[in-house]
């Protein structure tokens, strides 16, 4: 265990060192808090856009940044020789991969909960405004300013961290940043009786459980794969889940996307998330299994 | 127990393409053997199968034909590879980890307790001459300091087996005389040492034995000074002789023997001149 939690952490460590992963958090998380600043229409229900901006956050920004990861995280070590000086050791081959794959997963997860709290913030920042003419919403301040102040402060703290210790500026900035997003919620909750809508975070998690299916695909493929070559493979398997999907092999992204059941103040059921992460956890398993069949095949020279 | 901890025979290697058609034949029927204690030099021009060979033996790579031992056991197994450090020829680091996060990485991987790893850590930081830059990220250090920083990842988990491609690749003078008296030292502990290096005279500085691979093949093996010491030949020193008495002398013998007999005076070693000299600029 005690292997396996050092190969993690050093995965997760790599995810997050990458610059475009600071830039991934920073770009998803302003889209998130300022989106409502943007609101000319209300399609009838105020939360909509910025929860639907979200969950988009989460599925698009999420899948560039953890599949990237896991590339790098398996691929590019394979290729440098860093995986030959790892396992010269006694370190089983499907152990490693299982590893790797689970530190880019808790690096996603934390983007999860970033994005995830920013879009509670940002939904109520929108119900919270009021209408003004033409149908559009003006924003209501206090949440607007916690969610970008918080989120630019974090980004301070970082480049202070590297500067008076030498902290590495995109891991620090990628972690407080997610930190921030919290920090950001609970002042607004404790500041003003806000009525968040709580629902959207397992639904968001679930979101994330379909692009984790993507992320041990994409370290599989890059088992054998070059970068360019998975980059390939897995916009078709985007493409084909959202189109026509295969479901012994890839996630139907409709079961994941539970977005819709919000609408008009619904909620999303525990057996469709529950359904969709037990088919997200049945995929994930396969491609560990494929990754660490081809690991063990793959001579590394 | 007496069992060699490397045994290699009739080893193979043919890497191919796509479409498993031959590419390279890089070893055509390799046998070896190193015995415990053995600092072992393999030795050959590029391309003649050292670094492949060595891949075999870390089970990085599968033979084509031939077998493979290590403590007796198969290079794939886990616990003949736990026994195993390794210094591959270029120092392949996480860059965004500093040099002490690097050798806590290589404890931990060779399942040190965290107490342990850490003491151990330490011990090898101060070993290799780099606690004042242990929390700097090794991605910003220079080819020789990250070479120390790869070869105490290599000995973190106090392996029976050495394994060092180019050891000294990238050291400067006094880093090599280090390297090599640590090779030295490890040898003493009882440590077996396989080494490959394009410097022939540090190879003849630290192993006991050497084996010349040229095309996948051994050209030559054995203990190092019955493969370069010629006994039909002798080689006297008699220290405060002038050169008209040291002809004299050659003569004399000459005339005894028979045979040409030629002198020279001996000189310090340009390492060791290096090193005198440089310790006296620091005084």
């Amino acid at each position: 265990m005690r292997r396996f939690g050092v190969l993690v952490r050093s995965a997760a460590l790599e995810a997050l060192a990458e610059p475009l992963s600071a830039i991934l958090f920073l770009v998803a998380l302003l889209a998130v808090h300022l989106l409502p600043s943007f609101h000319f229409h209300q399609f009838g229900e105020a939360g909509r856009l910025p929860r639907e901006c979200g969950f988009s956050a989460l599925l698009v920004f999420g899948l560039v940044f953890a599949t990237s990861a896991a590339v790098h995280a398996v691929g590019r070590e394979l290729e440098s020789g860093t995986a030959a000086m790892t396992l010269s050791r006694s370190v089983p081959r499907p152990l490693f991969f299982c590893a790797k794959v689970a530190g880019v997963f808790a690096a996603l997860a934390l983007f999860g909960l970033a994005v995830s709290c920013a879009t509670l913030l940002s939904v109520a920042s929108s119900e919270m405004g009021r209408l003004v003419t033409n149908g559009g919403v003006c924003v209501w301040g206090p949440g607007i300013a916690a969610g970008t102040g918080f989120t630019l402060l974090a980004l301070a703290f970082a480049a202070i961290a590297n500067w008076a210790r030498r902290a590495r500026f995109c891991v620090s900035a990628c972690l407080l940043l997610a930190v921030a997003q919290p920090i950001a919620l609970l002042s607004i909750a404790w500041l003003s009786k806000v009525p968040f809508e709580w629902g959207v975070v397992p639904a968001m998690g679930v979101l994330a459980v379909g692009c984790a299916v993507f992320v041990a695909m994409a370290g599989a493929c890059a088992v054998r794969l070059k970068p360019a070559a998975v980059a390939a493979v897995l916009s078709v398997a985007v493409a084909l889940s959202f189109l026509k999907p295969v479901r012994a092999v890839l996630p139907d992204i409709h079961r994941f996307w539970l977005v819709d059941a919000f609408t008009g103040g619904g909620a999303a059921s525990a057996g469709d998330m529950l359904s969709a992460v037990a088919a997200g956890v049945l995929l994930i398993a396969l491609w560990l299994v494929a990754g660490s069949a081809l690991l063990m095949r793959r001579e590394i020279s | 127990m007496n069992e060699p901890v490397i045994q290699i025979e009739g080893l193979h290697k043919t890497f191919r393409d796509f479409w498993l058609r031959p590419v390279a034949e890089a070893v055509r029927g390799i046998d070896l053997t190193v015995e415990r204690g053995d600092v072992f030099g393999l030795l050959g021009p590029n391309g003649s199968g050292k670094s492949t060979t060595i891949k075999m033996l870390l089970g990085l790579l599968a033979a084509t034909a031939g077998t493979i031992r290590l403590f007796g056991l198969s290079p794939r197994s886990r616990a003949a590879r736990a026994r195993i450090g390794y210094l591959p020829e270029l120092s392949y680091l996480h860059p965004f980890l500093t040099a002490r996060e690097t050798i806590c990485y290589y404890a931990g991987i060779s399942s040190l307790g965290r107490r342990e790893a850490k003491e151990r850590t330490e011990e090898l930081l101060s070993r290799v001459g780099l606690s004042g830059v242990a929390d700097r990220a090794v991605g910003g250090f220079s080819k020789g300091m990250a070479r120390r920083v790869a070869l105490a990842a290599a000995l973190v988990s106090r392996p029976e087996l050495l394994i060092l491609d180019e050891p000294t690749s990238g050291l400067d003078p006094i880093g090599t005389r280090e390297v090599k008296d640590l090779i030295g030292a490890l040898a003493k502990d009882g440590v077996t040492v396989l080494m490959t290096s394009h410097l022939l005279g540090d190879t003849e500085d630290v192993c006991t034995k050497i084996a010349i691979l040229s095309r996948g093949r051994v050209a030559a093996c054995g203990r190092t000074t019955d493969l370069l010491t010629r006994t039909q030949d002798a080689r006297f020193t008699i220290e405060g002789l002038s050169e008209e008495e040291a002809k004299a002398l050659a003569d004399e013998l000459s005339t005894r023997y028979g045979k040409p007999v030629a002198f020279d005076h001996p000189s310090v070693p340009l390492e060791k001149f290096f090193a005198e000299a440089v310790g006296a600029a620091h005084d």
